[in-house]
């Protein structure tokens, strides 16, 4: 048996393997989660099987931290909001079959959002393979399109190699995630190999210079410049840079909504986020302006509408580490692809301030008129909610919204102070992504505080993590926006369905106050349109999980929005 | 923008499962492939996949990039327009009766095919050609009576070297 648990990653690794270790009784699951170790992971979120029980076996000897979910699914989105919240690589394991099959959503919800994750499914035995085994499944032919990269680990001296190609991978150029499948003999088979160390992998780079002046150029003669910051940005780990570059050129952005929070909207260049549920303001601002710079956003439909009527004025510019980004979607004039951070570096210098007076008092204008004629933000007493919320809680808090409605009060309403400090689920758009994701969040940022905010039909989608949440003691308090209804289907129905309401009705049967205090987390009841600022002080101050309920009008809806078919100038404020 | 035909040439790390990733670039995409040939190279740890595509004019500039993200694409290439020798070997075993015997001959002779298989009442010719012109055999030979067709898809070859 390898040697007692060792204090800390860092001296259980110093220490090696000794020669015992390596010809007698290292198997395969031992250089699993040493290489997991090399590569500093200290917390995996997993579930096990009987496939996996080699390395779930090996985890007592290791000072690897495992997260035991109830369900694989929100252990994928728990390894996707620890990478969201800390910037490292997120891990989750699970079995074959069902285990690898539940993993699926959380893997995709991690692709199209671009977070560095590592899945490892174990396998059945290899002699088994295409025989219809028990808990077998292709789990790398059903993951391909939604993974940078999978490795089927088919011998055990390759699964150090593939476990560092998969981290390498996973975090590098635009991230992602990366599945390992590991074959249980493969797990369990005596090895003698002590890892090699790993090769560090080029990534490919257009070097062009002349480029990145051109966009300068083509910024400085603007009239009407807009930046556009997508989620990129705080991948890229360029915020810092961002910010110079508004300040520099003195020029409003927009962000797409995985864009909020990469720079702070103190400075009054920030227009808000465009698209179908975007601000009015930075649609139409977009739409007005000569000059886009967009960096790390791929100008998806959600983004431009329609998107021959995009910008129509605009010349773009568009800074990507993906080359696949680069005019995937609308015509680019000026593109670059590169690591953003060296993007702007070289950008910033050539970046001349100038007055852009009339542009900026259109600005202004529009903003006033805009904000006088939108209510509450257009969030009615949710938003007022949510503004209740983040005034109760310290300003480093993450906050993690489901997806539907409330996703839309909570990044219309929340003000991002840093980028870490805003997960969601936006490419995807994974209901249910919330609870298990913020348990991840607060997993890897144990000193912030980090709030849920979800409708009712996202929270019941991972209910099962309530138990979790209460098992492992976690701080993480839910807010859940109860309207009875599937919120944003019941919108759209109402608007572009002549209100006939099917299938959105969830109904008022259930007690999930008394369904939280089941699994063990304190819970209460308010009602949005009575005070609910006691509820928010109790929850906010309480030292465990809490949950809150806070119970809304089904005709709650959010404004303004763009119709199905209609360009992002033409947003409407109500039926 | 106007559709045409693309001749896209892949090395591809030697392993299960590429093939499948390279299809799924396409197929995700909506684009169906046309013909598809896969050898290993000199280099055994290597193979070299040629397939067609029939799409808009900038497909092969966007799809070269979502190929050159996978991992086991070593390098791909584009033949479309390019200066190169390209060639399909097409099998065709056609009906021989005692009408058409000394025509079908002379057209085989005519046209560089082989006869390479010959028994009662049919006869199996084997062209080398590009693609046009086994398009054009065929349907020469089509009214005598095609029993069975079968063709490998383009494979292609620079008539110079390149950089990069």
């Amino acid at each position: 048996m390898l040697a007692p648990p060792a204090a800390s990653c860092g001296e259980w690794l110093a220490g090696g393997f000794t020669e015992k270790e390596l010809y007698m009784d290292t198997i395969g699951a031992d250089i699993v989660l040493k290489t997991l170790a090399e590569e500093g992971v200290d917390v995996i979120f997993g579930y096990p099987g009987a496939n996996t029980l080699p390395l779930n076996d090996r985890l007592t000897d290791s000072p690897i931290r495992h997260y035991l979910m109830r369900h694989e699914q929100a252990a994928a989105h728990a390894a996707d909001g620890y990478a969201r919240a800390t910037g490292k690589v997120g891990v989750c394991l699970s079995t074959s079959g069902p285990g690898a099959t539940n993993m699926v959503t959380g893997i995709a919800t991690a692709y199209m959002d671009s977070t560095p994750m590592v899945a490892i499914t174990a396998q059945v035995n290899s002699d088994l393979w295409g025989r219809d085994a028990f808990q077998e499944t292709d789990i790398i032919g059903i993951t391909m399109p939604i993974t940078k990269h999978s490795f089927m680990v088919r011998d055990v001296n390759q699964i150090a190699s593939s476990i560092r190609q998969a981290f390498q991978l996973a975090s590098t150029g635009r991230p992602g995630p990366v599945l390992v499948d590991i074959p249980k003999d493969i797990l369990s088979a005596r090895c003698g190999d002590q890892p090699k160390k790993a090769l560090t992998a080029t990534t490919k780079r257009i070097d062009n210079p002349e480029q990145i002046e051109r966009i300068a150029q083509a910024l400085n003669r603007s009239e009407r410049p807009v930046l556009l910051i997508g989620g990129g940005v705080k991948l890229g780990d360029a915020c810092v840079q961002m910010s110079e570059l508004v300040q520099r050129a003195q020029a409003p952005f927009v962000t797409t909504m995985m864009g909020i929070g990469s720079v702070s909207s103190a400075n009054g260049f920030n227009l808000g986020f465009i698209g179908t549920h975007g601000n009015e303001l930075a649609n139409r601002m977009i739409h007005q302006s000569d000059f886009i710079l967009a960096l790390g956003a791929r100008f998806t439909e959600r983004s431009t509408s329609v998107v021959s009527e995009f910008a129509p004025l605009a010349t773009v510019a568009q800074i990507d580490i993906d080359p696949t980004s680069i005019g995937k979607n609308i015509k680019v004039d000026l593109p670059f692809v590169g690591d953003i951070q060296e993007a702007l570096a070289a950008l910033i210098p050539l970046i001349v301030s100038r007055e852009r007076d009339a542009w900026l008092e259109r600005i202004r204008t529009d903003r006033q008129t805009l904000e006088e004629k939108l209510i509450d933000g257009g969030c009615g007493q949710a938003g007022i909610l949510i503004r209740k919320v983040q005034a109760a809680m310290p300003r480093e808090t993450i906050v993690v919204p489901d997806v539907g409605l409330n996703q839309i009060w909570t990044v219309r309403t929340w003000q991002s102070h840093s980028p870490r400090s805003l997960l969601t689920s936006g490419g995807m758009g994974t209901m249910g992504f919330s609870v298990p994701a913020a348990i991840g969040a607060r997993v890897g940022a144990p000193d912030r505080d980090v709030v849920v905010i979800c409708g009712d039909g996202g929270f019941y989608m991972n209910i099962q993590e309530l138990a979790t949440i209460s098992y492992y003691r976690l701080p993480i308090k839910i807010v859940v926006i109860n309207n009875g209804h599937l919120g944003m289907i019941r919108q759209m129905q109402d608007l572009f369905y002549d209100a006939r309401f099917t299938t959105s009705d969830l109904g008022d049967r259930v007690d999930l106050v008394a369904v939280a205090r089941g699994f063990g987390i304190p819970a209460e009841r308010v009602a949005v349109d009575e005070d609910p600022a006691e509820a928010i002080a109790r929850m906010s101050a309480a030292e465990g999980p809490y949950m809150v309920e806070a119970m809304v009008d089904p005709d709650n809806y959010v404004y303004p929005i763009i119709p199905p078919g209609c360009s992002n100038v033409e947003m409407i404020s109500g039926k | 923008m106007a559709i045409e035909e693309h001749t896209i040439s892949l090395l591809v790390n030697n392993q299960p499962g590429v093939l499948s990733r390279i299809a799924g670039v396409f197929s995700s995409r909506g684009y169906n492939i046309r013909s598809l040939c896969v050898a290993e190279t000199i280099n055994p740890e290597v193979s070299r996949i040629t397939l067609t595509s029939r799409a808009e004019s900038d497909f092969t500039e966007k799809i070269k990039k979502q190929l050159d993200k996978l991992v086991d694409v070593i390098s791909v290439t584009d033949f479309t327009g390019a200066p190169a020798v390209q060639r399909e070997l097409m099998l065709i075993r056609l009906r021989l009766t005692e009408e058409n015997r000394k025509e079908v001959l002379r057209a085989i002779d005519l046209f560089g095919c082989r006869v390479v298989a010959m028994s009662e009442g049919c006869l199996i010719m084997e062209i080398t050609a590009n693609k046009d012109k086994t398009a054009a055999i065929l349907k020469y030979f089509e009214p005598f009576g095609v029993e069975e067709m079968n063709r490998t898809g383009a494979i292609a070859v620079f008539r110079q070297a390149r950089e990069g």
